[in-house]
């Protein structure tokens, strides 16, 4: 499985991919410290998006990002 | 895997992130979760007798090496988890910093 290459690209598809099917989608982070580095994957067992990061730039975005998905998990909509 | 309330979850979730610092890696998932704990009947099957009752939820899961823990954020409690939690990856993107500058 590639990985996407911008935070862009893979924020816009994991959105997409979770408004689709919201009960489907799980999303996981893998946190490695000794490599310095943040592994995101987004899968409905179809589709799988993956993204990494070592930038701490992108970690404050994908914070956000979080946020917005958690919030919309426990929220009523859908 | 051990179901822990929300805020026994996050102080064994430091926990993790503390130890993972020397090696290894923790692992997180969230899922929409909406209280169902028996499998979905299959289409033959005569459906489920008690239906669920449908409230949305948040599954949260984190691993470390073999230790694995995880739990069920209400909507209530969504705010309380999301400070916590963002401060605790916060903490970690300064140290990615930190070591990239040396």
């Amino acid at each position: 499985m590639t990985y996407l290459k911008s935070w862009e690209e893979f924020e816009k598809a994991a959105e997409k991919l979770y408004l689709q099917a919201p009960s489907k989608v799980r999303y996981t982070m893998k946190y490695v410290h000794s490599k310095n580095q943040l592994i995101l994957k987004m899968t409905d067992d179809v589709v799988c998006l993956q993204f990494k990061t070592e930038i701490a730039q992108d970690v404050r975005k994908i914070d956000k990002f979080i946020n917005n998905l958690l919030r919309h998990m426990v929220s009523k909509e859908h | 895997m051990v179901l822990l309330e929300n805020d026994s979850f996050l102080s064994e979730l430091t926990k993790f992130f503390q130890k993972a610092r020397l090696n290894g890696s923790v692992t997180m998932t969230f899922k929409r979760y909406d209280g169902r704990d028996r499998p979905i009947p299959r289409p033959d099957k005569p459906p489920d007798k008690l239906p669920e009752p449908h409230e949305h939820m948040c599954l949260v899961k984190a691993k470390f090496r073999s230790k694995k823990i995880s739990t069920v954020i209400h909507q209530k409690d969504i705010n309380k988890f999301q400070v916590a939690y963002s401060s605790l990856l916060k903490r970690q993107p300064g140290r990615i910093e930190e070591i990239k500058e040396t």
